[in-house]
């Protein structure tokens, strides 16, 4: 056991529950693969369902494990999101600012994180593809279809060799408006990614990481959320819980 | 929306309880094509955890009949706060509660554990320890409370105390209200039941012996301290009836479970509501398996057999291998299998039996009383530290043995009153703010009777925990579960089809537990349930490995 006080104690260490949410295609999956893998693919495949990953973040006086729930743009049904977003402590609701139709879908996962999630919830309000948006125009087409709805979109003024359908502003407005942290990234250069989850870890109140997370405002009890916390993988019985199944 | 109908599914999922999700859970690696359905536009059916606003919308649909029929009677109340002072806590806002309907608490040896190691899914549950067990010891003298209809001032008169139960052979000799011929024969019980099977010439005869007589008359176990043995048991019956048979095998549960998992506690329960959670979990894995989850979206009934649709080309009310039914808004589906519990697959239930049930069983259905308190006050004292090295304590259980309240009534009718079971849990499990706590009660009696009791143990426990002023309750909920396949229906509510499902293609899990402790045998339906879907090939029951980009060395430290 680590003496608290020797020098190369870990700093202390907090799980966060992340959900991601967001219109089919505007770049969750890869935001979170920049984030955890740095990596980007091309032509990433529709999220089936739900996808689970984990990263840590180091801050200066603590460490934020990630626990990220990736989940369908595509969800037919839209029965799956909240089986994520309860007891989540953030969420990055992300669009895509070559499309404005995902900006207003944004908007209802904001509404709906409001009025159902975790009432502390950290949400994070996040317009990917920002490579798309240069003043140089893009050289590579984006391969997910949306090219034919963004046409027909009305351009902006001025904006003919740039894809971008959603001024910084308008988002920006909106973000402030709600109490929403706001970035602009792309998962494709890795821009603003990392800062996206720093920001929301840096945002999760301190005493939200203890014993009554969940509930923003109230006075944390002091406790340590480990030291309540029982590990079932610390079984002493040898036969116990890493043993094999009773039944 | 996208529509359901004329879609074909290898398995359908009916209902999110616990069993279900679990199902879900163990099918999520199997490559089935699973649909996965709850008539309730929450998760986790039976089993759920609701916010206060939930709980509003559960009450009023029960009251209607529209909801689950294992549930009626279901009312709450909230508490006027305008005497309370300005520095006790004030009832949130309705999602600072995570009320769990179903408080199990979980034992360190239930296969349940090991299960959702295997599959890799502990990964996002949290557990906290449950500490100490208390007992009730009303007044001295006699009960001491007045027959009539119980006031904070008449308990707070005659008012009992909480007495610790020893969580082991150091505390009972450290224990001062003993005397040494009493911990010697305490020592003894406790190294009988320590390997109490081998020692079958003991007990084999008491099977159904009353456990306090076996205990006064094998072990010479004073009468004032059967109490706290019995609380060890969670059993639900009075003190009479429960056999020594029962009482040994779950003693020796609550023993050989402490320290299995930290010094000085032996059981657990999930973080957030409960039960719910592990749901929760359950459909989380079925939906990053690629199941398809549809909430309030229930069954209707067999797609009528006059009229054959056509679903993926084929003709499909009653293909060769698939089972077609209508769902809520008259999708047609069909699945090879269907799977859930006796109360969602009621639509489907055979018809012949679906005459007017009304009248049957309805004395023998065991019925239980719950209610969920809200508390201002984080009841610390119920809460002390289990030993150096120990978790805190999140949950805490105090026990009124059968005749420690009492009502009017029972004065009158002699009988004897099943004991109340109450879970006390602290803010740290997210159920409520800090400075608050939950009571979860919990008793083997119908109707208002047993509410009233429930009532008596939730005042009797507030006076009894040593804290000024006595804190108040901010709000409640109380409600009857029915258990059994032929619940006590309230004239105006239309009395369920006995489920008598015959074919073999559905498969039906049976009524949950009333247990107060998780019941691994509901594991067991799960898997032959589990085994029927997948023959021969399922390889190991829930052993899977952890998905790519779940950083498993992360957790270890
Ligand atoms: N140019 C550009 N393309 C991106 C960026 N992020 C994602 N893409 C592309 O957009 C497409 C969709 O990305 P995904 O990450 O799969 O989108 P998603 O939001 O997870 O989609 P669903 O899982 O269907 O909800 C893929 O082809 C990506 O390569 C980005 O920042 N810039
Ligand atoms: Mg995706």
């Amino acid at each position: 056991m680590a003496d608290p006080g020797a020098a190369s104690a870990p700093k202390p260490s907090s799980s966060v529950k992340l959900v991601l949410l967001g219109e089919a295609a505007v770049g969750k999956s890869s935001l979170v693969m920049r984030f955890v893998n740095n990596d980007f693919q091309e032509n990433k495949e529709p999220t089936i369902g739900a996808a689970f990953l984990t990263q840590k973040c180091n801050l200066p006086t603590r460490t934020i494990k990630f626990e990220i729930w990736d989940t369908a743009g595509q969800e037919r049904f839209a029965s799956l999101a909240p089986m994520y977003y309860r007891n989540a402590q953030a969420a990055l609701v992300v669009y895509d600012i070559t499309k404005a139709s995902s900006l207003i879908k944004a908007q209802h996962w904001v509404a709906e994180l409001q009025r159902q999630a975790s009432p502390g919830i950290v949400i994070a309000l996040v317009g990917n593809k920002f490579d798309l948006a240069s003043t140089t125009a893009p050289s590579d087409a984006t391969s997910n279809g949306d090219d034919a709805d963004a046409t027909e979109e009305q351009d902006e003024e001025g904006a003919e060799t740039d894809a971008r359908k959603v001024p910084t502003k308008t988002a920006k407005a909106y973000a402030d408006e709600e109490g929403l942290l706001f970035f602009e990234t792309s998962a494709k250069t890795g821009m603003n990614v990392t800062e996206v989850f720093t920001a929301i870890a840096n945002a999760i109140p301190e005493t939200s990481l203890k014993g009554s997370r969940g509930v923003g405002g109230q006075t944390s009890l002091g406790r340590q959320e480990d030291s309540a916390r029982v590990n079932l993988t610390s079984g002493r019985d040898a036969a116990g819980p890493n043993g094999g199944c009773a039944c | 929306m996208e529509t359901l109908d004329g879609t074909d599914w290898d398995v359908l999922i009916v209902g999110t309880g616990l069993q279900q999700s679990l199902l879900a859970l163990a099918l999520s690696r199997s490559g089935k094509k699973i649909l996965h359905i709850d008539k309730n536009d929450y998760y986790g059916g039976a089993e759920a955890a609701l916010s206060l606003q939930d709980a509003e919308v559960w009450a009023s649909k029960i009251a209607e009949c529209s909801s689950t029929s294992i549930f009626t009677n279901a009312s709450i109340s909230q508490y006027s706060q305008e005497e309370s002072g300005s520095d006790v806590p004030k009832l949130s806002f309705s999602r600072a509660y995570s009320l769990a309907l179903a408080p199990q608490l979980i034992y360190a040896r239930s296969s349940l554990l090991p299960l959702l190691v295997s599959s890799k899914v502990y990964r996002q549950l949290e557990f906290l320890a449950v500490g100490s067990w208390w007992v009730y010891s009303p007044a001295s003298g006699f009960d001491g409370l007045p027959s009539s209809p119980a006031s904070a001032d008449d308990i707070s008169q005659s008012r009992g105390r909480l007495i610790k139960v020893p969580s082991g052979r150091e505390d009972i000799f450290v224990d001062q209200s003993l005397d040494m011929k009493s911990k010697r024969a305490l020592m003894k019980f406790l190294r009988f039941i320590a390997e109490y099977e081998e020692q079958s010439e003991v007990w084999e005869s008491h099977r159904q012996t009353p456990f306090p007589s076996f205990l006064s008359e094998q072990f010479r176990v004073p009468a004032h301290f059967h109490g706290a043995l019995m609380s060890l048991a969670l059993s639900s019956s009075t003190s009479n009836h429960t056999t020594t048979e029962f009482a040994l095998a779950r003693i020796a549960r609550h023993l050989r479970s402490i320290g299995m998992f930290g010094p000085g506690f032996g059981s657990v329960i999930p973080r957030w509501g409960g039960l719910s959670e592990i749901a929760q979990v359950g459909c989380r894995a079925g939906a990053v398996g690629g199941a398809t989850y549809v909430l309030g979206k229930g069954l209707d009934g067999l797609q009528s057999l006059g009229a054959p649709q056509l679903v993926d080309g084929m003709t499909a009310t009653n293909t060769p291998d698939g089972v077609a039914v209508r769902l809520k808004d008259g999708e047609a589906v069909t699945a090879r299998w269907i799977a859930g519990s006796t109360d969602d697959l009621q639509p489907i239930a055979s018809q012949e039996s679906s005459g007017d049930g009304r009248t049957e069983q309805t004395a023998t259905v065991p019925v239980i009383c719950r209610s969920i308190s809200v508390v201002a006050s984080p009841l610390e004292t119920l809460f002390p530290a289990l030993a150096e090295g120990a978790p805190a304590p999140a949950g805490a259980v105090v026990v009124f043995a059968s005749g420690s309240l009492s009502l009017s009534s029972d004065a009158e009718s002699g009988a004897e009153l099943p004991p109340v079971h109450v879970f006390v849990h602290s803010s740290d499990t997210g159920e409520c703010p800090a400075g608050q706590s939950v009571l979860y009660t919990n008793v083997a009696l119908g109707g208002e009777e047993g509410f009233a009791l429930l009532d008596r143990a939730v005042q009797s426990l507030l006076h009894a925990v040593d804290i000024q002023p006595v804190p108040a309750v901010l709000w409640s909920l109380r409600y009857q579960q029915n258990y059994g396949s032929a619940p006590q229906f309230p004239q105006t509510c239309a009395s369920p089809k006995t489920p008598s499902v015959k074919d073999p293609r559905v498969l039906e899990f049976g009524t949950a537990s009333s247990d107060l402790a998780f019941d691994d045998s509901m594991l067991e339906e799960v898997k032959s349930v589990w085994q029927k879907i997948m023959g021969d090939e399922g390889g190991d029951f829930m052993v899977f490995e952890d998905r790519e980009g779940t950083n498993a060395d992360a957790d270890d430290e």
